[in-house]
């Protein structure tokens, strides 16, 4: 249902740049920031499943998910995997293992899971000689819807665990 | 005066000194020490280190200086004629590495002296030497609790036989005043452990192993170079991930985490050891954190405080080394820099690789604080 409503909400703005989606269904909200949209990708900065759903989640919960997330996402540029799981402010922070690297620095996706709670992804660039910002992750729409059902999965892991 | 095998043997271990030195940062960058403490000799190779030796030559075959010859004339080797082509030699060379015993002290002594480090000005009781009463001695005075029984009975007895008033048949011995023997003491000069290091590394997840074995391998080194400088300096560890804890030697050798990154867990647990442990009236505190700067959230803010407020006051040297983190996405030490602009007690290197532990440890040291 998110995932169909998502991809709709999509196609709706081809041709259009900086725009949210917003994506609603019961508890939880999926955001989304388009840069850039053309009818076979997007550009975006930032895609989260919110919801309050995940409130008391404890780490262990978290940990056993973010294992089983990064297992399906296998189909960004780069495979994913834990990196830091912080007991005292319950979160796992998923990255690119490895980050793709070339001259002009490296580039890596950030995943979070947190109690709470939410499921987002980041992409970000890291320059030498500069601190690491935020980039544009090119996805096409196909890719973006799942993960949307990835996140969505998620959350039910955590959930029913 | 001194003999000549004396001078040939300090001449050879200057060779040897001069051949490690040359090698040093090898040494420094690969981890094989680590583990080693204060005495424990280290093998090292020296190649191409030729010990003199006589040759024998063949017998009959005469010898230079013999022969039909004038003053001025070219010598041959002996059995040789004329000119030759030879070819190389197809059996493997016979090359001699020696292995050459050097203690850590002495390694760190050269470290020091390779990176010109300084010696380090110790402050406050750093020669006050505290005194230890030690009950060596006899006296004619003092409290009945410390009277000495056996020495003032044996004098008694002296006494007794000297003015004729001890029987034999009746050994009835009575001490008098100036008989007694009183335990008495000295006070011995000891001195006093007047210097703390404390090692703080992040062992969180985003921390690779290989980060950890140049944290580790530095951490090492500034050990050695310090307890090379102080006698008795007490060490200290702390390592954390999202929290933080004092760990023994061994365990900050060896852990692995998977943690989040917050760094002012390690500055409570550093500030709170601090405070109870180690009074900045009385002794040099040095601190030396190592982390890739990957911190989360609004931690820096928490960190900054206690960095400020409680560990920079008291500490002759806070030193943080950041090494590179293979996401890149460590910024404490600029945040630091931005912070704590040029504040003189807060030395700030970055460690992207292994061999840049070499000047890190020159920029720790170097002040010589």
């Amino acid at each position: 249902m998110l995932r169909d409503d998502f991809l709709q909400e999509l196609s709706a703005l081809v041709g259009q740049t900086n725009q949210q989606i917003c994506v609603i269904d019961g508890p939880r909200t999926v955001k989304c920031q388009v840069l850039q949209c053309d009818p076979l990708g997007a550009a975006i900065s930032n895609l989260a499943l919110e919801t309050g759903e995940l409130v008391s989640a404890d780490i262990a919960k978290l940990e056993t998910a973010s294992k089983s997330l990064c297992g399906r996402v296998t189909y960004l540029l780069e495979p994913i995997s834990p990196i830091e799981i912080d007991a005292t402010g319950c979160v796992v922070q998923m990255r690119s293992n490895p980050p793709q690297k070339d001259d002009n620095g490296l580039k890596y996706y950030e995943l979070t899971l947190r109690q709470g709670g939410s499921v987002s992804l980041t992409r970000y660039e890291k320059q030498p000689g500069n601190s690491r910002l935020p980039v544009p992750a090119t996805l096409t729409h196909e890719v973006l819807g799942r993960l949307v059902e990835d996140f969505n999965i998620a959350v039910e892991e955590v959930l029913s665990s | 005066m001194v003999m000549d095998i004396q001078r040939d043997q300090r001449r050879f271990k200057q060779i040897v000194r001069g051949r490690i030195r040359q090698n040093l940062r090898k040494y420094i960058t690969h981890g094989e020490m680590i583990g080693r403490r204060g005495r424990d000799a280290v093998s090292i190779p020296v190649p191409q280190l030729d010990v003199p030796h006589f040759k024998y030559g063949k017998n009959g075959s005469g010898g230079v200086g013999q022969g039909k010859g004038e003053i001025g004339d070219p010598l041959t080797q002996p059995g040789q004629e004329g000119d030759g082509a030879g070819g190389a030699g197809s059996e493997p060379g016979t090359g001699h590495l020696v292995e050459v015993e050097v203690s850590l002290n002495e390694l760190a002594e050269m470290l020091g002296e390779e990176l010109e480090l300084p010696r380090i000005q110790p402050k406050g009781t750093a020669n006050i030497e505290s005194e230890k009463a030690k009950y060596n001695s006899i006296r004619q005075t003092g409290p009945e609790s410390l009277k000495h029984f056996k020495k003032t009975y044996l004098r008694a007895l002296k006494r007794q036989i000297t003015t004729g008033n001890y029987a034999p048949e009746d050994p009835c011995i009575v001490p008098v005043k100036g008989d007694k023997q009183y335990r008495s003491w000295n006070d011995v000069p000891l001195p006093e452990v007047n210097a703390v290091a404390i090692y703080l590394m992040d062992v969180s997840g985003s921390m690779t192993d290989e980060q950890k074995n140049i944290v580790r391998n530095e951490a090492f080194w500034i050990d050695a170079w310090l307890t090379h400088q102080y006698r008795g300096i007490e060490t200290r560890y702390i390592i954390h991930d999202a929290v933080a804890k004092e760990v023994d030697e061994h365990t900050f050798y060896h852990t692995r985490e998977s943690g989040g990154t917050r760094i002012s867990s390690a500055y409570k647990v550093c500030a709170d050891l601090i405070a109870s442990t180690f009074p900045s009236e009385d002794w040099n505190i040095y601190c030396f954190q190592f982390s890739d700067g990957d911190n989360w959230g609004d931690d820096n803010r928490i960190a900054f405080e206690l960095l400020s407020q409680k560990l920079l006051p008291v500490v002759n040297a806070f030193c943080y080394g950041q090494v590179e983190s293979p996401y890149g996405s460590g910024d404490f030490i600029d945040s630091l820099r931005k912070e704590f602009n040029d504040h003189e007690a807060l030395i700030l290197s970055e460690i992207p690789d292994k061999d840049a532990i070499y000047q890190s440890i020159k920029t720790f040291l170097g002040k010589g604080k």
